[in-house]
């Protein structure tokens, strides 16, 4: 089969360049990574035979007794996720509108919101809750504010997205009907985006469920607090039961949640 | 040679695709199938590469029984056997050369094709089948940005790169305006006068199938209602295989000879 | 939609055609109260009320006071420690992007025919899903001692079971008319896999490994706060030494690189799409 090979393929050499650069760079962070990382592998292997057998079957054999403990405090966690995630969805409002290009027709307003919802996003609740407990002390409201100020980041950013993509006409129609402001938020605007905000802050709670496990950790109050104790004590009966809640509780809001917003939109 | 003794198809549901087909194809043979939809024409391509399993009888490709296959015996089949699609079936996002050379695959060790690891000839069979159906140009272009027409041509570039010692066409040209519809079947034509490789086609337009065949074989409700070659063939048999008369849209048209395209 | 030549009235509701009066407004009514009821409910149970929230948001000058003036001194080993928390991200990333390969393909019921297989996958990943990061964390430098080893599994487990869900989604998407072709010529399972399903889910999959990435960088940090290692461990022992202004220096220098990290990783995201 005297068969000639195909031409070879021809690819622009800015084409090249780029690619060779990506793979030199993913490369180099690589190499940097591997070579950094101190770890003891020794170390590590011994550790982990050691506590295996301490920690694991502990952790799925779930201390029952204290079950109700562990039950209230979520229902604790739950309440700091929703008195947060609701303030954050109404504190997110106005911020949505101020960031929304058109709603504001001030590209540096809009701008400038934008960039200070995604600051507030950058920030971890728990580190947000860390400062709140250094201000009002280590308790629950500590949480809430936590999960309050860090849910207004997304949020915001959510609404402001939402509001620009709705259908202008019929604000347009009723100014040129000669509605005021106001009125044309009320009955323009908001029957338009509702459905969707309600779905994204209902979203948002969901995720601040999850963080809100941790925020007892440091002291904001909520199922955290037993995590701390159960790790100090290394009561890994403990930990199992906590789990064991967690997991449950979190299905079955994820469940209801994405029920719920199927149901709105 | 393809055997068909006594083959009969009861899907599942129930339905039955095939009954009691009798038919020997010798090789080299241009064979159309015509049929209404769901006369039978898919199920009984798709038993020749046992996409479908027949339930009763024997089918003989090249002298095996293939119904008995396991997993080894049809992959072997199926490197044998060549198809192409009406839907042209290729991976939009990969080249034309990747895609054609994809036909090699059942040749080829798992770890050496997955890194794209092809020998030479494989590499030289790819390009000979491209420039075979006149798209070797369009070798290295993303298999979406070429025209339908192309694209089945691709296939059939595919098919070759196979080497089979069948090829099966499930309603080629359905997609195709008349023009590229027939470019495509004279490529088919064309490889299987050339290359003596039997090849077996549905089509449901009439006028298409007295043109390329050797032999037609006409099927309703899952049985062998026609067997004869071309010549023995005029609109009144086809009334006959379909049991109604003649309509505008079981004829594809266009001119005899195709229009080059883009 | 309104024709502007016939404007109607304000108070008509053809502005708003998506709901229809009355019933919208007992919507969100109902909606309303019952929200309104959580939230009073919730306020007792954890002794807080709408006023203290007020109250606390009008403190947070305090913040100022407590956390500032900054301590420097602590930039040098916050960078080191930083350091090591990108790495262990990285680390954690890639390990849950090579694993993802396979179980999302278990997680696809286009390409596993098992159904025990397949919803046993999914179940798992599931679960996984709704452990939150710093569960994880504890459980994993309960068994490897504190340091970047338990951190970095305990990232690897809790990004291959948002990465499993969103690459089991795109795989059970994708047009399987190709695979038949290729599984018609021959091709072996593995080969349909990396001609047919590989192709159609790259981009998808880039853009979900630099996502997940993100997410890791994000979550070792916090982890860290629990013993995991990286600038988190370090932050958290300022905080028991009650070094409040070393705190907030490790606090901003974390702020400003995930802002940073963030950025880089949404804009290839942008030009890969």
């Amino acid at each position: 089969m005297a068969n000639e090979q195909p031409p070879k393929k021809h690819i622009p050499t800015e084409k090249k360049i780029k690619r060779v650069s990506i793979a030199a760079a993913v490369l180099v962070m690589y190499i940097w990574t591997f070579m950094s990382i101190d770890i003891d592998w020794k170390e590590a292997f011994n550790r982990f035979a050691s506590n295996y057998n301490v920690v694991v079957p502990q952790l799925f054999s779930p201390n029952w007794a204290r079950a109700g403990e562990v039950i209230e405090k979520m229902i604790e966690t739950v309440f700091i996720a929703y008195v947060g995630s609701l303030a954050a969805a109404i504190l997110a409002v106005p911020l949505g509108f101020l960031a929304a290009i058109n709603m504001t027709n001030n590209r540096f307003l809009s701008t400038v919101g934008k960039w200070i919802l995604s600051a507030v996003r950058a920030f971890p609740e728990i580190i947000l809750a860390i400062m709140f407990v250094v201000v009002v002390g280590p308790n629950p409201f500590a949480g809430i504010l936590a999960i309050a100020i860090g849910s207004t980041g997304m949020l915001g950013k959510l609404y402001a997205e939402v509001l620009e993509s709705i259908d202008m006409n019929v604000v347009e129609a009723m100014q040129a009907n000669g509605a005021n402001k106001i009125q044309i938020m009320f009955h323009g605007i908001i029957p338009q985006v509702i459905p969707e905000f309600l779905s994204y802050a209902i979203y948002r709670f969901e995720i601040d469920v999850r963080a809100s496990t941790i925020l007892g950790y440091v002291g904001a109050g909520g199922i955290g607090t037993m995590i701390f104790f159960a790790y100090s004590n290394r009561n890994w009966s403990d930990m199992g039961m906590i789990l064991l809640v967690i997991i449950v509780v979190v299905t079955l809001i994820d469940y209801g949640s994405t029920y719920i917003r199927k149901r709105i939109v | 040679m393809i055997e068909f003794n006594d083959v009969s198809l009861v899907y599942p549901n129930g339905h039955q695709g095939l009954k009691d087909v009798n038919v020997t194809i010798e090789d080299g043979e241009f064979v159309v199938i015509v049929g209404l939809s769901g006369a039978g024409k898919s199920t009984f391509i798709r038993s020749i590469n046992r996409l479908v399993t027949p339930t009763a009888g024997e089918l003989k490709v090249g002298g095996d029984n293939i119904l008995d296959y396991k997993s080894k015996g049809l992959r072997d089949l199926r490197t044998k056997v060549g198809m192409i699609f009406q839907s042209y079936n290729l991976v939009k996002r990969n080249s034309v050369f990747r895609n054609v050379l994809a036909g090699r695959l059942g040749h080829t060790g798992t770890l050496r094709s997955v890194f794209n690891l092809f020998s030479k000839d494989d590499k030289a069979l790819a390009y000979e089948s491209l420039k075979r159906v006149n798209i070797d140009d369009k070798i290295y272009s993303r298999a979406d940005q070429l025209s339908g027409g192309q694209q089945q041509r691709v296939s059939i570039a595919r098919v070759l790169t196979q080497k089979p010692d069948y090829i099966l066409a499930d309603e080629p040209v359905a997609s195709l305006d008349p023009p590229t519809s027939h470019q495509v079947m004279k490529y088919l034509r064309k490889v299987n006068k050339e290359d003596n490789i039997t090849t077996i086609v549905n089509l449901h337009f009439i006028d298409m199938a007295m043109e390329y065949a050797d032999r037609i074989i006409g099927m309703r409700s899952g049985e062998v209602v026609f067997d004869g070659p071309v010549s023995e063939v005029s609109e009144a048999t086809f009334e006959e295989i379909y049991g109604r008369s003649i309509r505008e849209d079981d004829l594809r048209g266009g001119a005899k000879d195709g229009e080059q395209d883009q | 939609m309104a024709n502007k030549i016939n404007k109607p009235g304000l108070n008509d509701d053809v502005y708003a055609p998506m709901l229809s009066p009355w019933r919208a407004k007992a919507k969100i009514s109902l909606v309303f109260f019952i929200i309104l009821f959580f939230l009073w409910y919730s306020s007792r149970t954890t002794g807080v009320d709408f006023g203290d929230l007020i109250m606390g948001f009008t403190n947070m000058g305090q913040i100022i006071d407590k956390l500032f003036p900054i301590n420097m001194d602590v930039l040098g080993p916050a960078f080191d420690r930083l350091i090591e928390t990108i790495h262990m991200a990285i680390i954690a990333s890639t390990f849950s992007t090579i694993i993802v390969i396979p179980v999302s393909l278990l997680a696809a019921n286009n390409i596993t025919q098992n159904w025990f297989i397949y919803n046993a996958t999914r179940l798992i990943m599931n679960i996984l899903r709704t452990i939150p990061d710093v569960v994880l964390a504890v459980i994993f430098v309960g068994i490897f001692g504190t340091g970047p080893i338990g951190g970095i599994v305990a990232l690897f487990i809790f990004s291959l079971g948002i990465l499993a869900k969103l690459i089991s989604e795109t795989v059970e998407a994708i047009d399987m008319q190709p695979i038949e072709a290729m599984r018609a010529s021959g091709a072996n399972t593995i080969q349909s896999i990396a001609y047919g399903v590989m192709p159609q889910v790259a981009p998808q999959f880039t853009s979900f490994a630099l996502y997940v990435f993100e997410i890791n960088i994000r979550a070792s940090v916090v982890i860290g706060l629990v013993g995991a290692g990286g600038i988190g461990q370090l932050l958290m022992s300022q905080f028991s030494f009650n070094n409040y202004g070393a705190v907030m220096t490790i606090i901003l220098v974390i702020f400003v690189v995930v802002v940073i990290i963030e950025y880089i990783s949404t804009k290839i995201r942008e030009a890969i799409i």
